[in-house]
């Protein structure tokens, strides 16, 4: 079916707007669903009280069958029933087939709308999508990743997904989009964005950035309301069970007004720039979704905590252990597996391709930060076979 | 006729009273004169008595989920005093409990609840047949029951299994719980379902009394017919996941994991295909109970039988087309899913036309509120909602927005709950005279019906709203907004419960403080109710001839004796055959 038949048959479906729950909807977060912020949130809620209306078209008169029935068919013991017909033929066919032609109508609506969400648009903008236990890292190209997903308003937006563990799923209520992430192949959606975020004032931004200053810590975007930058936001959850912190697996999205914006956006976190190894390092272990597991003041979360990361030796689950130094975190990166540290489960992806050597020694630099002591370069040679030796 | 006047010099035949040797739950005692019997009855009851525990349990988990979502940062498992006893993380021992909930619920007691409880029971006395047809079978299949039941719990408990009851690969073979051991369970359980609808196939099939032909069987036994096909024909998949994923662990072929090249999504499919027509395993039967307490306590020809039977059949196949609409968002291809959402749709119109004939049997009928009737009239509302909230779910463009979320998990409870359990209480609550002998307190059932309703929808009504605004299921903590949703939502939950605490409560004290059911205290005129209450351990001296089941009006109710009575001269006979003779003892004891 062309496009054409298809927005000419939905507008003109869609004129009378089908009264009161409609109106709910219009209103930014009305009572049923969140704000309508993509091309498909509004067709899909139309279905939505399509069929809602389709439902309550059948369930008043049933359910007043229910009540009124038996009040008024109610006899002591022992009545008689006023009429004992047995059935009805071209009645019970009437019930039978005559919804069925609602069906099919529900059914073609439903199909329609999904067709357009199943085929991305030529030359939508691409962005690369990880899942991984538990966070996610979109890959805005050119090496720059951010566990935040910004795009452009009316730009239609391609997901490229895959998943560095099991099966999770991408969820955005107000886009009412999703699509689960299958570990070894790459499942696709896309979406046009229509509502930009709006920025919060710099008064208010500045604010909370002095507070997160003082408080430390990551960014609690629940309470703020908005991204570091300043951003409202859309929730982007998981939705498909992932395990402990399946309900954490949650990021937000922002949509910007202009494509400078975005750009500018983008460029601000594409590479270290000016900054300094141990100052980028630390964005990385923000931005890259270390923060999620590795903790900076000794509290156990899924991996070990990063305090005093060079002071104690680690024992793994194979019974070797060793003295933290640069070749460990590097290995520890790109193959996550090699080695794995006592009493912590293997559930660390590889960031093989994903992190440039300059960004695994910003990282480095970093950890260096948080310990009292540094490991010597001498060393180095020495534990590198030990470690490699004891995996097999 | 009038109430209370019964004609003078009619011949009226009830059964009287079964004497203690008579009485199946009398005629012999001891421990091991129950677990070795081979009488449907005593199974019967083993079965409900196990399958009752088994919700008892998976409800007081459900209530700890409840308990735990009170606030937005979880509120139950952050108590200091999980602390003391395991060192899990809150997160964690809310994934293990949801996991035991549905897998308890799931395997223990919705799918053996009715056919196993009650079609137990009531299958061959409905035929009036001495037994099942294979009766070693039966017994059998309940141990095998226990013995699934006792692996299945112990296999959850000991790998602290936290994969949600749908076991998803391949979260379920990388975290350190035990999957196969869980299938292996399953499985166990699957062989005894299997067992229970080979014997309810060929006993249907091979030993209907003189007189009842297909047409003329009750409905109920419609629905066991068909669910026993799906038994018998989807179980086998269990096992066969089974078999592929102990040969993927063991030999490493890949199948659905992808480490060693398999796909995950495959699982999905093989799980589905049992796991969907098990979901009409448990509904049908519901089906059957409806159609019985709506025809009695209306006291009126079932309206469309033959529609109601062919429903049925309808649903055991369609059921086995439809089971990637649980995969709508897993990346199937376009055309995949266009094809399963079509299918779909076609089972909701067998489904839709039963209600419309449970509804026209109830109109110009003579309606009695009994407890039964009003846990029926509660089903139709709540499973009304929840094959009206199918079609959301069915319908491709609003699927993709409230999969995964609260609006799946209101729906599923709408048909498993509000359809499932309430007719499986509706069904214990009717049969419940015959099956002890006593009669409970009409007063405390109602208002056990009553709180049943009313705490059910308090609990899953305000989840159709969380879904559709979008909070993703099996979440152990959410956001704030979401907070007075779920607050509802438990405090529903706790009505609930205190629902069916009052429902126990109500059939335990039968027990001591009952009167002395008589045979057909609510006017059936199915054969169950021409045998005494309880009935004897042979059920029937003779087989029974049989007329319409749902004809009513040579039923009678005898005001004094307190009892509906079977009057002789308007009864019809089928030519050449003597009528049944009712037991010398059972002559007038009034």
């Amino acid at each position: 079916m062309t496009p054409n038949l298809h927005e000419f048959m939905f507008s003109s479906l869609s004129i009378p707007n089908l009264g009161s729950p409609t109106l709910l909807a219009d209103v930014n977060d009305g009572f049923w669903f969140p704000t309508q912020a993509s091309s498909f949130a509004a067709e899909a809620d139309w279905v939505y009280f399509m069929i809602l209306w389709i439902c309550i078209l059948f369930f008043v008169p049933m359910v007043f069958c229910m009540v009124y029935f038996p009040y008024k068919y109610m006899k002591a013991k022992g009545g008689k029933a006023e009429s004992n017909v047995s059935h009805n033929t071209p009645l019970e066919l009437a019930w039978s087939i005559l919804p069925s032609f609602l069906l099919v109508w529900m059914f073609i609506q439903g199909t329609w709308a999904f067709l357009d969400v199943r085929q991305p648009p030529d030359g939508a903008y691409d962005i690369g999508v990880q899942a991984f236990k538990w966070g996610w890292t979109f890959d805005y190209g050119g090496g720059t990743f951010h566990p935040e997903l910004h795009i452009l308003k009316d730009e239609p937006t391609k997901m490229s997904m895959r998943s560095a563990d099991v099966i999770h799923s991408l969820y955005i209520p107000a886009f009412r989009a999703k699509k689960d992430i299958v570990p070894g192949r790459y499942n696709f959606m896309w979406f046009k964005p229509t509502l930009a975020s709006e920025k919060v004032s710099e008064i208010e931004l500045n604010n909370a950035k002095t507070e997160f200053a003082k408080a430390g810590g990551t960014w609690d975007y629940e309470k703020h309301q908005f991204t570091p930058d300043g951003y409202r936001f859309y929730d982007l959850y998981c939705a498909e069970y992932c395990g402990k912190d399946h309900s954490a697996m949650q990021t937000v999205v922002v949509v910007h007004e202009t494509r400078a914006e975005l750009d500018d956006w983008i460029k601000q976190y594409s590479t270290r720039g000016t900054d300094s190894l141990e100052v980028y390092g630390e964005k990385l272990y923000n931005r890259r979704g270390c923060a999620s597991c590795h903790s900076l003041d000794g509290t156990k979360r899924t991996g070990p905590t990063f305090q005093g990361f060079f002071d104690r030796k680690h024992e793994f689950v194979d019974g070797s252990s060793i003295t933290v130094d640069q070749n460990y975190v590097r290995e520890s990166i790109l193959d996550p597996k090699a080695q794995v540290v006592r009493d912590y489960p293997p559930v660390m992806p590889s960031f093989k391709g994903q992190l440039s050597d300059d960004d695994i020694d910003s990282i480095y630099a970093f950890l260096q930060t948080l310990s009292s002591s540094s490991p010597t370069t001498e060393t180095k040679a020495e534990t590198v076979a030990e470690p490699t030796a004891a995996t097999e | 006729m009038s109430a209370g006047s019964l004609p003078k010099g009619a011949i009226i035949r009830d059964p009287g009273f079964p004497t203690k040797r008579e009485n199946y739950l009398t005629t012999s005692s001891g421990v091991f004169s129950w677990m070795f019997t081979l009488d449907h009855k005593r199974i019967g009851m083993m079965y409900l008595a196990g399958v009752s525990i088994s919700f008892g349990v998976a409800g007081l988990l459900a209530l700890a989920i409840r308990l735990h979502l009170l606030s937005p940062d979880g509120w139950l498992f952050n108590r200091p005093i999980f602390k003391s006893f395991t060192d899990s993380e809150p997160n964690d021992i809310y994934n293990q409990v949801f996991t035991l909930h549905g897998a308890i619920m799931v395997f223990l007691f919705i799918i053996p609840s009715i056919p196993a409880a009650l079609g137990n029971f009531l299958v061959p006395v409905m035929l009036g047949a001495k037994d099942v047809a294979f009766p070693r079978l039966n017994l059998c299949s309940f141990y095998l029951w226990v013995f699934g039941a006792i692996f299945f719990v112990s296999a959850l408990f000991a790998s602290g299994l936290d994969t949600g009851w749908t076991f998803y690969t391949p979260y379920s073979t990388t975290t350190n719980s035990s999957v196969i051991l869980a299938t292996m369970g399953a499985f166990i359980l699957g062989f005894s379902s299997i067992f229970t609808g080979l014997n309810f196939i060929v006993t249907i099939n091979t030993m209907r009394p003189p007189g009842m032909t297909w047409f003329k069987m009750p409905l109920f036994l419609w629905a066991t017919y068909s669910t026993s096909i799906i038994q018998v024909l989807a179980t086998p998949v269990l096992g066969i996941t089974l078999l592929l994923l102990i040969a993927e662990r063991v030999m490493h072929i890949g199948i659905f994991d992808p480490e060693f090249n398999g796909d995950p999504v495959t699982y999905q499919h093989f799980f589905w295909f049992y796991s969907h027509p098990a979901v009409y395993i448990m509904i049908l039967p519901a089906f059957g109970i409806i159609s019985e307490l709506i025809s009695v306590h209306s006291h009126k020809h079932i309206f469309g039988y033959r529609f109601i039977a062919y429903s049925s059949i309808a649903i055991a196949l369609l059921g086995f087309l439809v089971w990637g609409h649980h995969m709508f968002t897993a990346g199937m291809s376009s055309l995949t899913t266009i094809i399963f959402s079509a299918l779909t749709f076609t089972v909701s119109i067998p489904s839709a036309i039963k209600v419309f004939n449970w509804l026209a049997t109830m109109y110009k009928g003579s309606i009695c509120l009994t407890t039964p009737m009003c846990y029926a009239i509660s089903f139709l509302f709540l499973f009304t909602i929840g094959g009206l909230t199918g079609l959301f779910l069915g319908t491709l463009a609003t699927d993709l927005h409230l999969h995964d979320t609260y609006f799946i998990v209101a729906h599923f409870h709408y048909v498993m709950v509000g359809g499932t359990l309430v007719a499986f209480l509706g069904g214990v609550f009717h049969w419940w005279p015959k099956m002890v002998g006593k009669m409970y307190d009409e007063k405390g059932g109602q208002v056990s019906a009553l709180l049943v309703f009313l705490g059910f929808n308090l609990t899953f009504l305000p989840q159709f709203v969380m879904g559709s605004r979008g909070m993703p299921r099996r979440y152990a903590t959410y956001d704030p907004e979401f907070a007075f949703l779920h607050q509802m939502s438990t405090v529903g939950s706790l009505l609930l419960g205190l629902g069916l605490l009052v429902a126990l409560v109500v059939l335990m004290m039968s027990l001591y403080r009952g009167k002395r059911a008589p045979a057909n205290p609510w006017g059936g005129a199915t054969l169950e109710w021409m045998c005494t209450s309880p009935p004897p351990f042979y059920n029937f001296d003779r087989a029974p001839v049989v007329g319409d089941p749902y004809e009513f009006h040579w039923i009678e109710w005898d005001e004094s004796n307190e009892r509906y009575v079977s009057v002789e001269p308007e009864r019809k006979l089928v030519p050449g055959e003597e009528p049944a003779h009712a037991p010398a003892h059972s002559s007038h004891k009034h």
